[in-house]
């Protein structure tokens, strides 16, 4: 049962890294206090867990053939790739690193399922796309709604309050069902655990990400997030959640950083402004590749060397 | 308290929207008191004015502390804030201008001007008090921040005539040129902060669009 640590430790950094993406424009803008949003995350990502987790990680179990260790092996070159692109400032995505892992021992198997990759590539791509065009139409048709539905001040406050909460259990719900796949689904391939069993243990790692490391990292995203209004906050956290919810329907985990990223930019567009820098579309780019090819490659590493 | 914020909804809020209009409503009644105790020469009356300006003090405390206790979006409190300090100073400035009357004497050849002003100053309070109920309703106030900007011109062209009819007075001492001078700036001045109050509600009703 050891084995399972190298899942935990990988839970625990998603959770801890994506924290600030569910609650942190809502923390921002002050419709919620720390503490609450950390409860309200915890809770909502277990039941995401347990009840949507099991929908994503077929695609994980089905990438390639793996023995348990080399699935233990997987997460902990994930774990690894990611604390350290972290440090280097690199955007990296738990998912891609998973794959990228996976698809490294698969090769060295040579059990690698090439045409699960490339649907799951293009989910990637699709990501970011798919959230900013979300996040657009979201906040063109709300603001429509509501400037013809509801103008008085005390109600529009109450609205963008309560919203910002129930969006942000929303949005810990559909990470909770998304990503947990990326913590233990390897396992459930390699027929180690069940894929409840599965769930509970992602979900709990990532809550205990949530709890012990989620400030500090809210803290630090936090000084880069861009100061939203309280309607585009509400939208942002909703287009993410809605990304991420669809893509769990169609069985492929994919970044919530990256989804983020793009209902940012899709509520900036509204406004007309110019939230696309060329710096981060490079950053993103970069991640893209190093995280999925970093794990691949430390996972071969580990592999030939250890197993 | 999340319980509370949710199935509570605008309490807190609705206080504080409350106490607003209080705020304003005692301003409008201020500005009308000042009116006539300038037209009566009624120096109780005046002296009233300055005991309104503490009530205001009063109700200003309550609305900030209600604001910070919970009340409103922090992304909203700022301005709400900002909002009721300006008009804080519409109540401070009738309170300085006050005793300016209660000190000294207004030549009869100014009298009429200086009461037009007051009576402006009245129905630009007025204005503002419908500015707020419009704005808290969300509606547009391009056209009643029009009206205050409307009348605080009114006044500056009664402040500017004022200014060069006084030049013709003759002063006895240096005490009560300073007086007299102190209570046309204080009372010219009333229209600009309302004004100031009015461009804020706007920015307030921008920001929640």
């Amino acid at each position: 049962m050891w084995k399972v640590l190298s899942s935990v430790f990988l839970g625990w950094s998603l959770g801890a890294n994506n924290f600030a993406n569910i609650f942190g424009t809502g923390v921002a803008t002050g419709a919620i206090k720390y503490g609450t949003a950390m409860f309200l995350s915890v809770v909502f990502v277990l039941f995401g867990a347990l009840l949507e987790g099991p929908k994503c990680m077929k695609i994980v179990g089905e990438l390639s053939t793996l023995l348990t260790i080399e699935a233990f092996y997987c997460l902990l070159a994930s774990g690894i790739t990611m604390t350290i692109l972290t440090y280097l400032a690199i955007p990296t995505s738990t998912s891609q690193a998973i794959i990228g892992a996976i698809v490294g021992a698969g090769i060295l198997s040579g059990s690698a399922d090439f045409s699960k990759l490339f649907k799951i590539i293009i989910c990637w791509l699709v990501t970011p796309i798919g959230a900013i065009v979300l996040a657009y139409f979201l906040h063109r048709s709300l603001r429509y709604v509501l400037d013809k539905t509801i103008t008085n001040i005390t109600y529009l406050n109450y609205l963008y309050s309560t919203g910002i909460i129930l969006a942000g259990c929303y949005s810990a719900y559909t990470l909770g069902s998304n990503n947990v796949a990326t913590v233990t689904g390897v396992y459930v391939g390699s027929g180690f655990l069940s894929a409840g069993m599965a769930s509970l243990i992602g979900g709990l790692s990532i809550a205990l990400g949530v709890i012990t490391y989620g400030k500090k990292v809210m803290i630090t995203v936090g000084k880069e997030i861009a100061p939203l209004d309280p309607f585009s906050a509400l939208v942002t956290i909703l287009a993410t959640a809605f990304t991420l919810h669809i893509f769990t329907q169609i069985g492929v985990p994919v970044s919530s950083s990256q989804a983020i990223v793009g209902a940012v930019v899709g509520v900036g567009i509204v406004g007309g402004l110019r939230t696309v820098s060329a710096k981060v579309v490079t950053k993103i780019t970069v991640g893209w590749f190093m995280t999925p090819l970093s794990a691949g490659i430390l996972t071969v590493l580990f592999i030939k060397l250890l197993v | 308290m999340i319980f509370e914020k949710i199935l509570s909804p605008g309490k807190k809020e609705r206080k504080v929207t409350d106490n607003m209009r209080r705020h304003i409503q005692l301003l409008c009644a201020a500005c009308d008191l000042f009116r006539t105790a300038m037209e009566k020469d009624d120096r109780n009356l005046m002296r009233d004015v300055i005991d309104l300006e503490r009530e205001g003090d009063s109700i200003r405390r309550e609305i900030i502390s209600l604001i910070y206790e919970g009340a409103f979006l922090p992304y909203l409190r700022p301005d709400l804030c900002r909002y009721v300090e300006i008009v804080d100073n519409v109540f401070d400035v009738l309170g300085d201008t006050a005793p300016y009357y209660l000190d000294g004497k207004i030549p009869e050849q100014i009298k009429s001007e200086c009461i037009r002003i007051a009576y402006f100053n009245s129905k630009i309070c007025e204005m503002l008090l419908i500015t707020f109920e419009a704005m808290l309703k969300g509606d547009d106030l391009r056209e009643k921040t029009l009206a205050i900007r409307i009348y605080e011109k009114k006044i500056d062209d009664i402040k500017f005539s004022l200014i060069r009819d006084i030049h013709k007075i003759p002063i006895s001492n240096f005490w009560d040129g300073k007086i007299l001078s102190e209570f046309i700036s204080g009372i010219s001045a009333i229209s600009d902060i309302i004004e100031e109050a009015s461009d804020h509600l706007q920015i307030i009703n921008v920001s929640m669009k």
